[in-house]
């Protein structure tokens, strides 16, 4: 039951990180319909220009304001000169240029940053609160609880963005149909940068959270994690914010209760199962809504 | 993914022989320069060309990927005294990433465009398991694996691998018998790679501890860096001694998440993932906490084979330190550079006793027949034979202290792999030779 309990909340806890990066890529999805490989690699860099910065003599707060930012011109900055062009053209090409630039931008942070591995110290204790004698909950610590915290703000950020803005309206309006959009007056361009942007932020939170996480961090530090998470977004139905969420939980779960009671060599298999199954199942996401949107 | 990344982020990097082989002398054995002929690829008249694949990028990488910069201050100091038999050693080595599908390619590429004479201390078990065969079937002296793996020491299969560091096994085997005799009440815990390299150690251990002593064992797969499952279930099983085969960023998460548990056990941590200097420094920047350096890993038993840094007075440490310095490369001297120039040293040992042309079959006859009786840094004897391609026979128990530096608990023990008896090395030890270059006659 111990076990269980245990295994439950770090499923929660990684479920809260594969979900953050889900996020990140549906955001991108539902404003350009690109599946952005490079999320992960963008995290990356985003998260050792806050290391360097921690490591100027800053607070690990400071760090985190600059790599959000740094996101956030990172995304607005890479939608503008190196998707725009894409975009519009074969789907293919534009998933290809997002591949490039994922090992690009890796290539790119080993290059400044250097490959060594580099500790993160989280910004709150990481120490388990002991529940009873000899049994210590290591999911369940200050920084645990702002790991999730910082998810679950963010999200309901981005909804309230979407639901109740001017500005969501018109994200929302450009996504969905930028013709019609456009002939409303919504500067769909800009939409389309700011969707970017927004993404490529969640994706930095994200990086920062899971480099308190895991403690070490190298240039590719997010690889494994653009595989859950991407498995997280399709989870979901790739479409919508609330699927992404609930899918990276759910995969933080199912890890979690397979690396605890299997074996932790079967990770990346139990997670490309569950993901063939639910496309089996149901091809679009268990939060797809009609086809129709897709206008 | 991590396959496309790790190969574009490589770092290829070539030695820089240079041609100078004014020094003439040099390796002992007749003959002057102008009897030097090309013989096998990578063997030419003034030049030898040796390669290796490190983790130089990647988790496995901190403290491994130092190795090749030993190696090549050593080879450097060798080149500069004149080269073997008047051949500059040259020197290239790939990332791998320790991916073993990126082991298999650079390897091609080593064998097949660049033409390495021979391999030398390619790193880690699963990863070298992948080029293993391309080695063999091409003929490639594959000497001196960097790894304890007793899949090295096959002649019958594998005639060209050889083995160097002390087996996993025999180490296994001297951990269990130290525990069996001095800390009879521990409970104990195993913490294994999930490959040879804990498998190997496992046996070892058992072989001197009973299933009643080992409460628990836990595995971690190289690259996942979530232990809570496998440190929680170790605590919960009542393990307070807890050993582990894993590599060094392995040691320090582990550390990491025992201390946020709460859990307190002793720890034996073996040799690959042991290194003071190396986990300490990954842990530093924990220290604003409860952690504290290398103070984390004070008390912590491990085992060498080989002299260690903090051993200031030994004269291998001392011919390192010269031969570090002046190579003139970034850094200090660590463990894993004496670790990489005692490679050198045997490498440069097997190249004299091949004599002046030597084939690559040549090469592994001559560490066949002579190898047994290189005398070098390391602790106990090689056990090279034509029937054996064993490395380092033995190793001791030894208990880090504060600063890192180690307190040695046993006396060097030697033993085999299988029911072999643990027996003390009566030896004697070895000093370096005046010039720091060995001086092996030729065979034959």
């Amino acid at each position: 039951m111990e076990e269980f309990l245990s295994l439950t909340l770090g499923g929660v806890v990684s479920g809260s990180v594969y979900a953050a990066f889900a996020l990140a890529l549906v955001l991108i999805w539902r404003s350009t319909r690109i599946v952005n490989f490079a999320q992960g690699s963008m995290a990356a860099a985003t998260t050792f220009i806050a290391v360097a910065v921690i490591d100027s003599g800053q607070s690990y707060w400071v760090g985190l304001v600059v790599a959000l930012l740094a996101g956030l011109v990172l995304g607005a900055v890479i939608e503008r000169v190196v998707i725009r062009p894409v975009e519009g053209g074969p789907e293919l090409n534009a998933v290809i240029v997002t591949l490039g630039l994922f090992i690009a931008i890796q290539g790119a942070v080993a290059l400044i940053f250097g490959v060594d591995q580099r500790a993160f110290v989280p910004p709150f204790s990481n120490i388990g609160y002991e529940v009873r004698e000899g049994f210590t909950l290591l999911s369940l610590s200050p920084n645990t609880i702002w790991t999730v915290g910082a998810v679950l703000v963010t999200m309901v950020l981005l909804i309230a963005l979407f639901r109740f803005t001017r500005l969501g309206l018109a994200m929302r309006a450009s996504a969905f149909g930028q013709e019609v959009a456009r002939l409303l007056g919504v500067r769909v361009g800009r939409m389309l940068t700011l969707g970017w942007a927004l993404a490529a932020l969640v994706g930095a939170l994200a990086g920062m959270l899971i480099a308190g996480d895991v403690s070490f961090i190298s240039p590719n530090f997010m690889d494994q994690l653009i595989v859950f998470g991407f498995v997280a977004a399709v989870l979901g139905g790739l479409d919508s914010p609330i699927g992404a969420v609930v899918g990276g939980l759910l995969l933080g779960l199912a890890l979690s209760y397979v690396r605890g009671y299997l074996d932790d060599s079967l990770l990346g298999m139990a997670a490309l199962v569950i993901l063939v199954v639910v496309l089996l199942v149901r091809p679009g996401g268990l939060f797809s809504t009609t086809p129709a949107r897709r206008a | 993914m991590s396959v496309l990344a790790a190969a574009t982020i490589a770092t290829t990097m070539a030695a820089c022989g240079g041609d100078d082989d004014s020094g003439g002398g040099g390796g002992g054995g007749g003959g002057t320069a102008e009897d030097n002929e090309a013989t096998d690829p990578g063997m030419t008249e003034d030049s030898v060309l040796i390669g290796a694949h490190y983790p130089l990028t990647g988790p496995a990488a901190p403290g491994y990927s130092e190795i090749p910069t030993g190696v090549q201050a050593y080879f450097d100091f060798v080149n500069a005294n004149g080269g073997v038999y008047d051949r500059q050693i040259e020197w290239e080595y790939l990332d791998d990433g320790y991916n073993p599908t990126n082991t298999g390619q650079v390897v091609n590429q080593l064998v097949l465009e660049d033409e390495i004479f021979a391999m030398m201390g390619g790193l880690g078990t699963p990863t070298h398991n992948a080029a293993l065969d391309l080695l063999n079937s091409e003929g490639v002296p594959d000497l001196f694996v960097a790894s304890g793996s007793s899949l090295w020491d096959n002649p019958e299969e594998n005639p060209y691998t050889f083995g160097w560091q002390t087996d996993y096994e025999s180490e296994g085997k001297i951990i269990g018998q130290y525990i069996a005799e001095n800390l009879p009440d521990a409970k104990v815990g195993l913490f294994l790679q999930d490959d040879d390299f804990g498998e190997d150690g496992e046996r070892g251990v058992r072989q001197y501890l009973d299933d009643e002593q080992i409460v628990e064992v836990q595995t971690y797969t190289s690259g996942n860096t979530d232990l809570g499952a496998q440190i929680t279930a170790l605590q919960q099983s009542g393990a307070d001694f807890v050993i582990g085969f894993n590599t060094p960023i392995y040691t320090a998460l582990s550390q990491l998440t025992a201390l946020r548990l709460n859990y307190t056990p002793e720890w034996f941590v073996s040799n690959v993932g042991s290194d003071p200097q190396l986990v300490g420094s990954l842990l530093e920047r924990f220290s604003s906490g409860a952690v504290t350096g290398t103070s984390l890993l004070e008390g912590v038993y491990t085992t060498d084979y080989l002299p260690t840094v903090d051993e200031v007075d030994n004269p291998w440490v001392q011919l390192f330190q010269r031969v570090w310095d002046e190579s003139g490369q970034e850094g200090e001297l660590t463990n894993f550079r004496i670790y990489g120039m005692s490679q050198a040293y045997t490498m440069v040992q097997a190249l004299q006793a091949a004599g002046r042309n030597p084939t690559r079959d040549d090469l592994v006859a001559a560490l066949e027949e002579a190898g047994g009786d290189f005398q070098g840094p390391a602790l106990a004897p090689f056990r090279y034979s034509s029937d054996r391609h064993a490395g380092i026979s033995g190793m001791s128990v030894s208990r880090i202290g504060a600063n890192g530096s180690a307190e040695e608990l046993t006396p060097v023990l030697v033993t085999d792999v299988g029911d072999a008896e643990i027996e003390e090395y009566d030896g004697e030890e070895t000093t370096p030779p005046e010039s720091g270059i060995p001086d092996e006659e030729a065979i034959g």
